[in-house]
């Protein structure tokens, strides 16, 4: 953390006691480092930031009202539009969610096929940080770089689903049928296309290369390092006082990932590390996102050579009620913990869905953690935390 | 859920760990009762020990995840009613989460706000984070939370009218179009598992 006595480079050649007016400077709703529209309110003295005041809603659409008038099957589409970026892991845990509530248990095959396309949607949410974040620091380089290879991840996803963004693929007791498959007999079609774990695989392939290549265009910049090496540090209290989780809350050295900790989809069978850094600041932040597409790709190897075979759904009836009850279900985004908490009341529709969205406490910290800083570094810490405005105004 | 016999669905098995769990959690916080559903510990606060029991909880639960409301209402603008009308206390519930951060253990803390005095002391003092959560809860629901400085409007435009999620709020593009799902889509078939179903 900067404190406002240490000098800076830009200050230091200032020596005499200058009196600078504080200003106010406006930031957004319209502005390429602020991922949608975000409106920032700066308070400035010089060139550091006293207080900042986020400015949200702009994109606000009331998920959480229309979900009172939609059905279960409904909301599915609903979801998956909160976090575009990796609309797949948004559908996971409400979808779990209502299984719950219903006492219905996807079948193996399903919950692999969940798993492998949450980590491909995990390595397609980081692939668009590693583009975007280097950019926002003045390096462009990287942009072409990972944007090209998420296109690989998300045929992947669009050759399963039918979408590239809003896949809609969860069904309450499995996945969607697909009925393409590639194959021209209806049985053998119901299944994932043909050739799909081969061209998962090799695409695996290349995010490990990717993953290298980023390492040695961007880890080790000296440039990069100066913009982001013990810039916005975050210790651990702040981040769990301010409810961050995922990358923002391990970079700080707390090694909390619900793949581990909460019991849904086979991560139990899979191998995988946990990716924490202790630092704490944009670096380390970027470094953890770095290192979990490679874990991802871990995962979705080993969940190719495990896949059980058998169906895709579950028997569920055509019209579902949900008996009364309610539950919180939670489950690791790419961003941190997305959580749904449903009120059922015995209908179609649930009573009340409070989503728990990742970006959204994710950007609570952002007053504290801008104040004091300089202004060239807000965009960096800003574009460090990783958030989505739809994730954040739901 | 309160307004019924106390989780009727996990007294049919033995008492699991995380009711185990949920009954020392309620012992040591003080709180006045738990229900463990699916899963989900919740855990009953008065209002007057709101902050204090949250603040103790913190110790152990480290992650201050998210807080919100329900709003249980008889009249019902938008969406289904609750199942028993007539058997129904009309209240505010304000929830929060905690998670521990080294294992699968967290609760929801709820405590019941009657419709007509919805104050509750806010978590600002000692969450920071919370400021936004109740931000929304207030534009949101109407409550008001005591002692948050800054409880303007978070996502609503200013001379906005109205709290939006409360059951009473109907949703005003549905009542000029009605939604064309209802009419687009065939009805769906009455399978055999739901006989007796009336759609």
């Amino acid at each position: 953390m900067t404190t406002p006595d240490m000098i800076h480079r830009s200050e230091a050649a200032v020596s005499v006691e200058l009196q600078t007016p504080e200003m106010t400077l406006n930031l957004g709703p319209q502005h390429p480092s602020t991922h949608g529209v975000l409106r920032l309110i700066a308070k400035v003295d010089g060139e550091r930031v006293r207080s900042v005041e986020p400015v949200i809603g702009y994109m606000h659409r009331g998920y959480e009202k229309i979900s009172e008038v939609r059905t279960y099957l409904q909301i599915t589409a609903l979801v998956n539009r909160i976090d575009w970026v990796s609309g797949f892991a948004n559908e996971v845990p409400f979808i779990l969610g209502v299984e719950r509530l219903a006492g219905i248990e996807a079948p193996p095959r399903a919950q692999y096929i969940r798993m492998i396309l949450t980590e491909l949607a995990r390595i397609s949410s980081h692939l668009v940080f590693i583009s975007s974040y280097p950019l926002e620091l003045g390096a462009t380089t990287p942009l072409m770089h990972a944007l090209r290879e998420r296109e690989y991840i998300l045929e992947l996803i669009e050759e399963v689903t039918g979408g590239r963004f809003h896949p809609n693929f969860n069904r309450v007791g499995g996945v969607k049928p697909n009925y393409g498959g590639g194959s021209t007999t209806k049985k053998q079609s119901m299944d994932l296309p043909s050739g799909f774990f081969q061209r998962t695989s090799e695409a695996m392939d290349r995010m490990d290369t990717i993953a290298n290549d980023i390492d040695q265009l961007v880890t080790g910049n000296e440039l990069i390092k100066m913009r982001t090496v013990d810039v916005g540090v975050i210790p651990a209290d702040k981040a769990l006082e301010y409810g961050l989780t995922g990358p923002n809350l391990r970079a700080s050295g707390v090694a909390y990932d619900l793949r581990k900790v909460e019991n849904y989809l086979p991560y139990d069978d899979i191998d995988f590390d946990v990716a924490v850094r202790e630092g704490g600041d944009c670096y380390d932040r970027y470094m953890v996102r770095l290192d979990e597409i490679r874990q991802s790709a871990r995962i979705v190897r080993q969940a190719i050579e495990k896949i059980p075979t058998g169906p895709l759904q579950a028997k569920v009836p055509r019209v579902l009620k949900v008996p009364r009850g309610q539950v919180y279900s939670r489950a690791e985004n790419p961003k941190g913990e997305f959580g749904y908490y449903i009120v059922s009341e015995g209908g179609k529709m649930p009573y009340r869905l409070k989503i728990r969205s990742t970006s959204f406490s994710n950007l609570t910290i952002l007053p504290w953690v801008l104040k004091d800083q300089l202004i060239p570094d807000l965009v960096a810490i800003m574009g460090s935390l990783d958030f989505v405005l739809g994730d954040v105004d739901r | 859920m309160s307004d019924q016999p106390e989780s009727t669905e996990t007294e049919a098995s033995e008492p699991s760990e995380l009711e185990a769990y949920a009954s020392d959690l309620t012992e040591r916080l003080g709180a006045e009762g738990y229900t463990v559903e699916l899963d989900t510990v919740r855990i009953d606060v008065s209002r007057d020990k709101w902050v204090e029991t949250i603040n103790t909880a913190r110790e152990e639960l480290e992650l201050f995840s998210w807080l919100s409301a329900i709003d249980w209402s008889k009249e019902v603008e938008v969406g289904d009613p609750v199942a028993d009308v007539d058997d129904l206390d009309e209240r505010f519930e304000v929830l929060c989460r905690l998670s521990s951060v080294k294992n699968a253990d967290g609760a929801i803390f709820v405590v019941t706000l009657p419709k007509d005095d919805a104050t509750i002391p806010s978590l600002t003092s000692t969450i920071a984070g919370a400021e936004w959560h109740e931000r929304e809860a207030h534009e949101m629901f109407g409550i008001d939370f005591d002692g948050n400085m800054n409880l303007t409007p978070l996502y609503l435009p200013d001379d906005f009218i109205g709290n939006p999620l409360l059951k009473s709020y109907p949703l005003i593009a549905r009542e000029v179009k009605p939604w064309p799902g209802d009419v687009d889509v065939e009805p769906m078939p009455v399978a055999e598992e739901e006989a007796g179903s009336d759609s």
